[in-house]
C-alpha cells in the first residue's frame, strides 16, 4: 500500500511515460542500496555525464527505447535472474556491422564485432561513476563490537545485518566466453558442497564457438549459507514480518532461526547444519556505454601493436593513415583520472582482456585468431 | 514548532535548488532539438532530373559518407506541430542510414535550382505544408517523411513500418479524464484506471514485474520452464 501521505488523485492525473526515474526506483536500488547490485546502473543515470552513459547522457534515452515493451511485458536478458520478457541487443540498433564510416579501421572493428561484444570496447570499466560492491561475506554478519570502516571510496566495510563487504570503482570487467544463454543454481539444487568456490550464474559459451562473444562481467563473490546435509543453499529469514517477529536474522541475529524459518517459506527441509561457502555470480555489463571517443583502442589490447608506426605488419606501407591516430589513441584514463576515476593503473595498460586467460595463445596479431590462423608478420619483426 | 521548522528548511532547500542548480541537460539530444525547432525558407524551384542522373551526378561530384555532418536528427518539425501535435520527436540517424542506403540520392533526390544552395538540403527545404497552393505537386513534410520511411523500410523489409515503431505517442492530459474525488483511496483510484484500461490490468497480471517469475528461455536445462524468477526459486548471493 502507498504511504498515507501520498495524494493519489494528483498521481493519477499526472501519469506518463515510464522513465529512468521510474524504473530506476527498483533496479537502481538493488541489493539494498543505490548501485549495491548492478555495476552498470546507479542513480547518476537520472542525469548522467555523456562520458559515463552516451545513451542517456548523450541522447537522453528511456529505458523503454531499447527494453521495448509489448503488453507490458518488457524486453530484456538478464544474467542474474532467470526471467526474460524477450532481449534486447546492442545489434538491434546497431546492426551486425556496427562501424559504418567506411575506413579501414572500421573493416577491421566489424570484424572484431563477430568476437567481441561490444562493451569489451566501448565500457572498459564498470562501476565508473559509481562504486559498486563486489564481495559480500554474510558469515561475518551479527559482529556487535565491529565498528565499520570506510574504504578509499567512502563505503563501509562492514554493517552489522549484511557482513563484510568490497567496493569498487572504474575497475576492469571479468571477460568471459559468451553465448548468451547461463547456467543457473537455483533454490533446492543440489551442488557440490565440497567445492572451493561454486558459481551460482555462469555464462555458457566457449573459443571453438562461433556464436560466443568475449563478453564483460561484473564478478559478484561472498559467503553464504549451504546445508551441510542436504547439499542445498540456505535462504535466510531476513526481514522481521511484524512486531512479534521471533526469527528473523536483523531482530535477533540468529542464524539457526533465520534459516529454519527461512526454508520453511520456500517448502524445503533444513538439516539443522549449516555452513559458509564461497560463491560466485557473473553479472554481465550492459549499460553505461562510453561514447566512441572514449572506447579501447587497438595497442591497448594488442600488446604487439605498441611499437608499430605504420599499417606495414599487413598491409603495403604506402597508404595515407594516422596509424598511431587509430590504433593508439583510445580509452583516455589519463582524462578519467582527472575527473576523479580510480584508474591510475590502467594508464598505459596493454593485453586489457587477457587474452590467454580466454584461450588464446597470447595476443593474436601474434599467434592468429581463434579461427584465422595466420600470424601477422610477426617474424619480419623479430 | 517542528513542522514550522521542517517547513522553512524545506523552503530552504527548494529555493536553493531553483537559483542555484543548472538543469541537467544531454548534449547530444540538446543540440537535435535546437535543429529541429528550425524552420528554413521554402525552396520553389529545383532540378526535376531522374534519380539516376541525381544518383551518378551526386557521385561524381565525389560526395560520400565523409560529407555528412549531421550525423543524428530529432525529427520534430513546428511545420508539423502546428497542425498537429500526437506525437513525442522521432530520432532519426542521418549518418547510419546514409551508410545503410550508400547512396545520398534516395533521400535528396533533387537539388535546388539556386546554384547558391546546398547540393543536399532538408527535407523540410522543400516539404512544408500539407497542401500549397502555388505549389500543388509538392507533397508536404508529414506525407514526404512517411513516404520516404516506410517505402524505403518496406522495401527493404528492414525498419518499423507501425506508426509506434518510430513515434512515442504523447500521454493525453489525464487531468480532464480522471474522475477522482480528493483524498481518494487506493481502491477508488486502481478502479478508475481499470475504467480504461481493463485490458492493460490483465496484460500487465501475466507479466513477470507482476509475478516475479515467468519464462527462462536463455537458462540451461530450464529453457521451457515458465516459473522461475525471484518469487519462486532464483538464488543470489547479496
Amino acid at each position: 500500500m502507498p504511504k498515507k501521505d501520498v495524494d493519489l488523485k494528483l498521481v493519477a492525473e499526472n501519469v506518463g511515460h515510464s522513465s529512468r526515474a521510474s524504473c530506476g526506483s527498483c533496479h537502481f536500488n538493488g541489493g539494498g542500496g543505490d548501485a549495491v547490485k548492478h555495476a552498470d546502473m546507479s542513480r547518476q543515470l537520472l542525469e548522467p555525464n555523456r562520458n559515463c552513459d552516451v545513451h542517456m547522457g548523450g541522447y537522453d534515452f528511456t529505458c523503454t527505447e531499447c527494453h521495448t515493451t509489448r503488453n507490458h511485458k518488457i524486453a530484456g536478458r538478464s544474467s542474474s535472474v532467470p526471467v526474460a520478457e524477450g532481449e534486447v541487443t546492442c545489434q538491434q540498433c546497431h546492426s551486425d556491422e556496427p562501424h559504418y564510416c567506411g575506413s579501414l579501421l572500421d573493416h577491421h572493428l566489424n570484424k572484431h564485432a563477430k568476437t567481441l561484444d561490444c562493451n569489451v570496447c566501448h565500457a572498459p570499466v564498470y562501476g565508473k561513476c559509481k562504486p559498486t560492491k563486489t564481495w559480500w561475506d554474510w558469515s561475518k554478519a551479527g559482529d556487535k563490537k565491529r565498528k565499520p570502516k570506510k574504504d578509499k571510496y567512502g563505503k563501509p566495510d562492514y554493517n552489522k545485518k549484511k557482513g563484510e563487504f568490497k567496493w569498487e570503482e572504474s575497475a576492469v570487467p571479468n571477460y568471459a566466453w559468451s553465448s548468451g544463454y547461463m547456467n543457473r543454481i537455483f533454490i533446492g539444487d543440489k551442488v557440490n558442497i565440497n567445492a572451493d568456490t561454486i558459481n551460482l550464474t555462469e555464462p555458457v559459451g566457449s573459443i571453438n564457438d562461433p556464436g560466443s562473444k568475449i563478453t564483460p562481467f561484473k564478478m559478484m563473490g561472498g559467503i553464504q549459507a549451504v546445508d551441510a546435509d542436504h547439499d542445498y543453499f540456505l535462504v535466510p529469514h531476513l526481514w522481521p514480518r511484524n512486531k512479534e517477529d521471533s526469527t528473523a536474522y536483523w531482530k535477533h541475529f540468529d542464524w539457526e532461526k533465520a534459516f529454519q524459518d527461512g526454508m520453511d517459506a520456500v517448502g524445503l527441509d533444513y538439516s539443522g547444519s549449516y555452513k559458509w561457502k564461497e560463491t560466485w555470480m557473473y553479472w554481465r555489463l550492459d549499460h553505461e556505454v562510453m561514447p566512441k571517443e572514449m572506447s579501447l583502442s587497438c595497442v591497448q589490447c594488442h600488446e604487439s601493436l605498441k611499437g608499430d608506426k605504420t599499417c606495414n605488419r599487413c598491409h603495403q606501407d604506402n597508404r595515407n593513415v594516422d596509424f598511431k591516430n587509430i590504433a593508439h589513441k583510445g580509452t583516455d584514463f589519463s582524462y578519467m583520472k582527472s575527473q576523479g576515476r580510480d584508474v591510475e593503473h590502467l594508464i598505459n595498460k596493454t593485453d586489457y582482456i587477457n587474452f590467454k586467460k580466454l584461450g588464446y595463445k597470447g595476443d593474436p596479431v601474434i599467434h592468429g585468431g581463434r579461427f584465422t590462423k595466420l600470424p601477422m608478420g610477426y617474424e619480419k619483426h623479430e | 514548532m517542528i513542522k514550522k521548522i521542517i517547513f522553512f528548511a524545506g523552503l530552504v532547500i527548494l529555493t536553493t535548488a531553483l537559483c542555484g542548480a543548472e538543469v541537467w541537460k544531454a548534449p547530444d539530444q540538446e543540440k537535435a532539438k535546437e535543429r529541429a525547432k528550425q524552420v528554413v525558407p521554402f525552396i520553389k524551384e529545383y532540378n526535376d532530373v531522374s534519380q539516376i542522373h541525381r544518383r551518378i551526378s551526386l557521385m561524381d561530384a565525389g560526395i560520400s559518407l565523409k560529407d555528412v555532418t549531421e550525423a543524428y536528427f530529432l525529427l520534430d518539425s513546428p511545420i508539423i506541430k502546428k497542425r498537429e501535435d500526437h506525437y513525442e520527436p522521432v530520432r532519426f540517424s542521418h549518418k547510419r542510414h546514409a551508410n545503410l542506403t550508400n547512396d545520398c540520392s534516395k533521400c535528396h533526390h533533387f537539388r535546388p535550382k539556386d546554384e547558391n544552395e546546398l547540393e543536399t538540403t532538408r527535407c523540410s527545404a522543400c516539404h512544408q505544408d500539407s497542401f500549397n497552393p502555388d505549389h500543388p505537386e509538392r507533397i508536404g513534410l508529414k506525407a514526404a517523411y512517411h513516404q520516404q520511411c516506410m517505402e524505403c523500410h518496406q522495401q527493404k523489409a528492414k525498419g518499423p513500418t507501425d506508426c509506434k515503431g518510430c513515434h512515442l505517442q504523447n500521454v493525453p492530459d489525464h487531468k480532464e479524464l480522471v474522475k477522482l474525488p480528493d483524498n481518494a483511496d487506493v481502491f477508488q483510484v486502481t478502479a478508475e484506471c481499470l475504467r480504461c484500461h481493463d485490458t492493460q490490468a490483465e496484460d500487465m497480471l501475466t507479466t513477470a514485474h507482476w509475478l516475479w517469475k515467468g519464462p527462462s528461455p536463455y537458462t540451461t536445462g530450464h529453457r521451457k520452464d515458465i516459473m522461475h524468477g525471484k518469487g519462486t526459486t532464483a538464488l543470489n548471493n547479496y
